[in-house]
């Protein structure tokens, strides 16, 4: 059996003899990056409510839509506590730390 | 958002195809229909879909209905005198809708429906897998 055509499938960025230099990343920091996250994720939840508001109204055309924006309003939420959860885990890592 | 674009993608498919469904319903409504605004019989409408191009080299096409356009086919001609709309040798212009087909369609257009939503939940549920990454 041949096994070199599975090479074909090797993600490219893997295939790479030598490893690209990283350029130091300019510009925001990560507290920037949570700030604009959590922003896009309270923009998420208030459509949500919009939508729920609306659809308890009838004036939802089409039902599909206002689900869909709660649910992806539900989904940022439940990435956003991921994210959370490992912030304060890391925190408590450091803080045990021995010194 | 960027991480819900299969999302948005499938829920242009489900507008489209909510779409074709009230397009369906007005053609199986009207499937006797002798008198329209025009004067004509009622002629059967059908959505043309067209996909939505995304950036070049980016996956994430979705669709959109470009034009509802209505069948050109001839009215159904049927014998009664006595109907208020026949013409002078006793015909009636009946719309050319078969409510048969329109029944196909109705069908088609509910299971498209249904494989839309079920392709919205396996993103979600790949979705929530990915937040199981690294818990416990």
């Amino acid at each position: 059996m041949e096994v070199r055509q599975v090479n074909d499938f090797i993600p490219l960025a893997w295939q790479q003899k030598e490893p690209q230099k990283t350029t130091a990343v300019q510009g925001e920091g990560f507290g920037e990056v949570l700030k604009r996250a959590l922003n896009e994720v309270n923009e998420l939840q208030l459509k949500s409510q919009q939508a729920a508001v609306s659809l308890a109204l009838g004036e939802v055309k089409d039902v599909h839509q206002a689900l869909i924006t709660m649910e992806q309003a539900r989904l940022a939420l439940e990435l956003t506590v991921q994210v959370r959860n490992k912030l304060i885990d890391a925190y408590q890592e450091i803080s045990r730390m021995q010194i | 958002m960027k991480m819900f674009q299969a999302m948005q993608v499938s829920a242009s498919g489900l507008t489209a195809e909510r779409l074709r469904l009230d397009l369906i319903a007005s053609n199986i409504a009207n499937a006797h229909t002798t008198r329209t605004e025009t004067g004509e019989p009622y002629r059967r409408k059908t959505a043309v879909f067209a996909a939505v191009l995304a950036e070049a080299g980016q996956a994430g096409e979705g669709v959109r209905v470009t034009a509802i356009r209505t069948d050109p086919t001839e009215p159904r001609l049927e014998y009664d005198p006595t109907h208020p709309d026949a013409n002078e040798e006793g015909y009636v212009a009946y719309p050319n809708i078969n409510v048969v087909q329109e029944m196909v369609d109705l069908v088609t257009a509910v299971r498209s429906y249904e494989a839309n939503v079920t392709v919205l939940n396996a993103g979600k549920n790949m979705f929530l897998k990915a937040l199981e990454i690294g818990r416990g």
